[in-house]
């Protein structure tokens, strides 16, 4: 292994000529110019495939097969945004690009859904996400076998490297060299950070923790047609400036010109198979109040950890009474949060961390099994800086109501915040069923349970403890933790076999060959890393299988 | 320097003129009249149990500038706009908050002579309202009075700051698209930040 200075040097002056080649969505003209120009398929056309979902997943499979010929039509349930005319640098108004339908969640750790881990609209989630695009580190593939908890995935993190690899150029991520896991260079330099990251790296180097400023999937530069980030810190309501990637401007323009159809407002209620449930067929689905079918040879669903396990529970028919593929009662189950307790820390000085992106600075220092400590796993630390209503809700979760909760949101500007992402452990109660309440469709609506493991709470208690010390290292005078969660993987895991999993590390269901699963739901694990990066490399790696091309 | 036509009105609010037209739309429109009727899902007995309980959770006063709460969420409820998810051991948003208000009333009816909550004094609402916080998880009126008080204060909150008013008060810039910020880092300001 070369020296990291080498390595990015390497990596950040090479020809780009290859990315271009496979993935020319940022030389093209911007997603809403060419949408005028996109190819059409009629529902009785039967298509290569149809892939319902267009976020991290479905988006990158998508522009892969189109790219290779495929004769491919998305279909997504929300709306195909245009940044500049249905996006606003503001909270409130951001509502929208969260899935509000309704849904029901319980158990004894309920996790909210909406904003904090759902997405709408051509781009999915990461239209709304903080930015951070690490990788799983090569233990995550196998923590059975290391450590006796969890799931080894029937695929290695060699196998998914390259995909990594190409993705992060795509996207293009940008950082410090990445001296975790499996060091890494990235392709675009360190953003300059805010208040709030300042307060990171300065607790961090008082108590002698590496801490890195990255990995973010926005661009630090130019990258084709695409401008650089202007560090307005609205990360999370959607990214007018373009400069923060999300399949909307990262994979969606290369599909449209290779003949992939996006077809937005478009909500699957059903997949259809053979009459002996061998093959599926197509999809049926609700575009405009009418109901169409789409015929297609093959389908891949990646519609995340809660629309995917209901989608295929809402598909039950004779052969699979149980819902499709889900002859060993797999669907729904082992869906995972990350345990995202938030630390906030108040100083003498101006923070002001509203301004610039909020993902700046992580750590992966206690990423790894600790063979000292009473815990399995571990967790890593973000910054995370929310805007006023995302930090009115932790001022309140925290007990604060009245004046003394206005009195401290005055103070708003003197806070600085960090997050953990704690690995929280695979738990077959932890799923995905159908309520007895019906969506405006008259399809039942998913309900998602939640608990803990003891594992979990140690984790959980840890990573606290660590905001803390680094906070306080910073110089903070006063400390403010709540407990949340963060992302979702998980519900229709990938195995070695049938009764392990529902898809193979292909991507293919066990029970339907012509049938895919291609979004975040197949995590069999999920680490202490940020999802979306390895939702696009499973994706790309299956579209890679299924057309035989090289990575 | 560029001059807005609602730069008089100081604040976040009047450096309108330097935001995106979809961003200023909706931001601006907080300030201009509300729509009439001014509610459609709250009754009167509703409204005045709400008025009153958001008048303690936010620590409003009658010298504070006009911030609407009630009339936002009322919008959200009687248009479904909820959060995209509900507790399994409560109805949904627009139901709960209908019984959680029922449910104050009769609280307060039940300790104070058949009085409801907004004929409390002051201090006997407060006492009310703390009672309920300090129950916990624990049933209040067939309800787990912590996920009552959490969806009160996030529809309050909610509401409250997404008001250009709100951010004066905490110092907050704003929307910052196209300009962006130019000076990141502890301790520094833009010039029209003002020191905190």
């Amino acid at each position: 292994m070369s020296a990291p200075w080498w390595q990015t040097l390497k990596e950040t002056a090479r020809p780009q000529g290859d990315i271009r080649r496979r993935n020319a969505s940022a030389w093209l003209p911007h997603v809403t110019e060419l949408r005028s120009s996109m190819r059409h398929f009629a529902d009785q056309d039967e298509v290569d495939m149809v892939v319902v979902g267009c976020g991290a997943g479905g988006a990158t499979f998508t522009q892969r097969l189109a790219h290779a010929g495929w004769r491919v039509v998305c279909l997504e349930a929300g709306p195909f945004w245009d940044p500049e005319r249905d996006w606003v640098s503001d909270e409130s108004g951001s509502h929208h690009l969260y899935w509000n339908e309704p849904r029901v969640i319980g158990g004894s750790h309920p996790v909210p859904l909406g904003s904090n881990n759902s997405g709408r609209g051509v781009g999915g989630s990461m239209v709304h996400f903080a930015g951070y695009a690490p990788r799983l580190h090569p233990s995550d593939f196998r923590t059975r076998t290391l450590d006796g908890v969890g799931a080894d995935w029937p695929l290695s993190y060699e196998e998914l490297r390259p995909h990594y690899r190409r993705l992060e150029q795509e996207l293009p991520v940008a950082g410090q060299f990445w001296p975790w896991g499996d060091p890494h260079p990235h392709p675009h330099p360190p953003h300059p950070v805010g208040g709030n990251g300042e307060v990171m790296l300065q607790g961090c180097a008082a108590l002698g923790i590496e801490a890195r400023v990255g990995p973010v999937a926005i661009v630090n530069g130019r990258f084709g047609n695409r401008p650089h980030c202007i560090y307005r810190g609205f990360c999370l309501q959607g990214c007018k400036v373009n400069a923060k990637a999300s399949p909307l401007i990262t994979h969606v323009p290369d599909a449209i010109v290779h003949g992939a159809e996006i077809r937005a407002d478009a909500m699957v209620t059903r997949v259809e198979t053979d009459p002996q449930g061998r093959r599926v067929t197509g999809v049926r689905y609700v575009r405009r109040g009418r109901e169409h079918f789409q015929r297609a040879a093959a389908v891949a669903i990646a519609g995340y950890s809660i629309e995917t396990p209901r989608l295929l529970l809402n598909s039950a028919n004779s052969r699979f009474p149980d819902g499709l593929c889900n002859d060993h009662d797999l669907v729904g189950r082992y869906v995972m949060v990350q345990g995202a307790p938030q630390t906030a820390g108040r100083f003498p000085d101006e923070i002001r961390m509203y301004k610039a992106p909020p993902p700046e600075v992580s750590t992966e220092e206690f990423y790894e099994t600790d063979p000292g400590k009473p815990y399995r796993r571990g967790y890593a630390i973000q910054t995370v800086s929310p805007l006023p209503i995302t930090w009115a809700e932790h001022v309140a979760q925290q007990g604060h109501w009245g004046k003394d909760l206005r009195q401290r949101m005055t103070d708003y500007c003197h806070w600085a915040t960090l997050g953990a992402l704690c690995e929280f452990l695979p738990q077959a109660r932890n799923r995905v069923t159908l309520a007895d309440e019906k969506d405006r469709h008259g399809l039942p609506v998913a309900r998602f349970d939640h608990y803990h493991c003891d594992n979990d709470d140690l984790l959980l208690e840890a990573a606290t403890r660590t905001m803390e010390r680094i906070l306080r290292a910073a110089g903070a005078t006063e400390l403010m933790t709540i407990e949340r969660y963060a992302h979702l993987v998980g519900g229709c895991r990938m195995g070695r076999t049938p009764e392990e999993g529902v898809v193979d590390a292909d991507l293919r269901t066990f029970a339907i060959p012509n049938l895919f699963i291609t979004d975040g739901s197949v995590l069999p694990t999920q680490g202490s890393a940020n999802p979306a990066l390895t939702i696009m490399a499973l994706a790309d790696r299956a579209a890679t299988q299924l057309t035989g091309g090289t990575p | 320097m560029r001059r807005s036509p609602v730069s008089q009105a100081g604040g976040v609010a009047g450096r309108a003129g330097d935001w995106d037209t979809a961003t200023a739309g909706v931001v601006l429109a907080r300030l201009g009249p509300r729509p009439q009727p001014p509610l459609s899902f709250f009754t009167p007995a509703e409204e005045a149990a709400a008025e009153a309980l958001l008048d303690h959770l936010l620590a409003r006063r009658p010298g504070d500038p006009p911030v609407p709460v009630l009339s936002v969420i009322d919008a959200r409820l009687s248009t479904g706009q909820g959060d995209g998810w509900r507790y399994a051991d409560l109805p949904e948003d627009d139901r709960t908050w209908r019984r959680s208000l029922a449910a104050l009333d009769e609280d307060a009816r039940l300790r104070h002579d058949g009085r409801t909550f907004a004929a409390l004094d002051y201090g006997d609402q407060d006492r009310l309202l703390h009672h309920i916080k300090q129950l916990g998880s624990r049933d209040w009126y067939g309800m787990p009075a912590s996920h009552v008080w959490t969806l009160w204060t996030r529809y309050a909150t909610a509401a409250y700051y997404a008001h250009p008013h709100a951010w004066d008060e905490i110092g907050f810039g704003g929307p910052a698209y196209p300009q962006g910020y130019l000076r990141l880092g502890r301790g520094l300001r833009e010039p029209w930040e003002e020191p905190r």
